[in-house]
């Protein structure tokens, strides 16, 4: 048997089906037009949605102190790492390829997870600390692990909207592979709740932000993959 | 896009704009390969049929999810293979009955096709019975990751990434999964070396 060839006798392709049930029928003659939805569509309603409250916090929080103090150009290319993350996370989530209904679970899970990987990567490798203004975990009288447990919880609070309403968006489309398209849609919201940290927590060692900003983005991506599969309408 | 995709895609468009000709026409279209999916998942026609029923309702409930100008078939996949994982899963659960001494009650013979023993009748180019026995015992031997695979990229020709979608996991895994379903089922099916039944379906 050569290995691309099947042996006689399987399943056919095709089966000579029945006519429609009587059931089915009558829900199809009582239907009414739909308007099918557009592929960005989801995608723009979870946005919206998933940063109102971001937006809020930034607008109504004082600013990280340090922020005049760090280069410019790394503040912004930080800020567009993170947003980056969660865009194309939550286009992995949410918007099929051309030509598709749903999204693609492999698409999904290896945007979530390259984003959490480049920010980790990003956070070991060029934190940058403004001297005498960046704070410390022990400035502020908290251990480097109670730190970034209080800022993944931030994090995470932050994802909440986006992965709830992200979560309604795809409960409805009932895809296969959910955990995966729930992993990319923590993380984008959990990338979210980093682009807000990354402009209102003064504490700027690299352990701190590793474990504690994009630790929260790794839990919110992990919740969302627990959660999705739980809650995807039977 | 084939031909087939496009007829499919314009009845859905169709039928979204609330045409029932086109509902008929888009199951006349697809009903056949989903029941031969369904079949070869669950490997009992009545229930098959009952599975193309529930598909073509949820189908039509989320209607409004399709994305205009999209292949609906790969869609029509996904729904399927959820609802039969659904099915497989209950039957898990299910209890059986027993007959008063305690053996499971007899079943009556089906061909592959799902059409009884005693009225099938074999046509000259369909499989032997003992080849189509030896296959049909293969397969459901296989995990039921490998057989969704193997029926899926081959027996249905949806392409890896289509499968992957289908079956919510990985064009690799889609890959890996099939050929350990040829590996295996070569393995079961060629007696003490000698070479496996005649071959005749090629991958597309």
């Amino acid at each position: 048997m050569k290995s691309d060839e099947l042996p006689d006798g399987l399943p056919p392709e095709r089966l000579a089906p029945p006519a429609p049930s009587a059931h089915l029928m009558a829900a199809v003659q009582q239907m009414r037009p739909v308007r099918p939805r557009s592929r960005l569509g989801a995608f723009a309603a979870v946005a919206v949605a998933a940063l109102a409250v971001p937006g809020w916090v930034l607008a109504s929080h004082a600013l990280r102190r340090d922020l005049g103090g760090l280069p410019r150009g790394w503040v912004i290319a930080a800020a567009a790492l993170w947003a980056a993350a969660f865009a194309i996370s939550l286009g992995a989530a949410l918007v099929p390829a051309r030509g598709d209904v749903l999204p693609a679970p492999a698409r999904g899970s290896r945007a979530g997870l390259s984003a959490v990987l480049a920010l980790l990567v990003f956070g070991l490798c060029a934190s940058v600390e403004a001297p005498g203004l960046s704070l410390r975990p022990e400035d502020v009288h908290m251990s480097l692990l109670g730190s970034a447990g209080h800022c993944a919880r931030f994090a995470l609070l932050m994802a909440l909207p986006c992965l709830a309403v992200g979560l309604l968006v795809l409960r409805r489309l009932a895809p296969m592979g959910g955990a995966r398209l729930g992993l990319a849609l923590g993380a984008a919201g959990g990338a979210l709740g980093g682009l807000v940290l990354h402009f209102i927590c003064p504490i700027a060692t690299a352990g701190h932000v590793v474990l504690g900003h994009v630790g929260g983005m790794a839990l919110a991506a992990a919740l969302g993959a627990v959660a999705l599969p739980l809650v995807r309408k039977r | 896009m084939d031909a087939e995709a496009t007829e499919a895609t314009q009845l859905m468009t169709r039928y979204c704009a609330g045409d029932a000709a086109a509902f008929q026409a888009l199951y006349a279209l697809l009903a056949p390969r989903l029941l031969g999916y369904l079949f070869g998942l669950l490997r009992d026609r009545a229930a098959a049929e009952d599975m193309l029923q529930l598909t073509f309702l949820k189908l039509h409930e989320a209607r409004g999810s399709y994305v205009t100008g999209a292949n609906p078939i790969p869609w029509t996949y996904t729904i399927a293979h959820r609802t039969a994982l659904d099915e497989l899963r209950k039957r898990k659960r299910a209890r059986v009955r027993l007959t008063g001494d305690g053996a499971l009650p007899s079943e009556p013979a089906a061909h592959v096709t799902g059409v009884p023993v005693e009225t099938h009748q074999d046509q000259a180019d369909r499989a032997s019975p003992e080849a189509t026995r030896q296959a049909v015992a293969a397969l459901d031997r296989l995990p039921e990751a490998q057989k969704q695979a193997l029926l899926l990229t081959k027996v249905h020709g949806r392409s890896t990434a289509e499968a992957a979608m289908i079956a919510g996991t990985t064009p690799g895994a889609i890959k890996q999964r099939a050929h350990r379903a040829y590996l295996t089922l070569r393995q079961l099916l060629s007696k003490d070396g000698e070479p496996a039944p005649r071959l005749t379906k090629e991958a597309p």
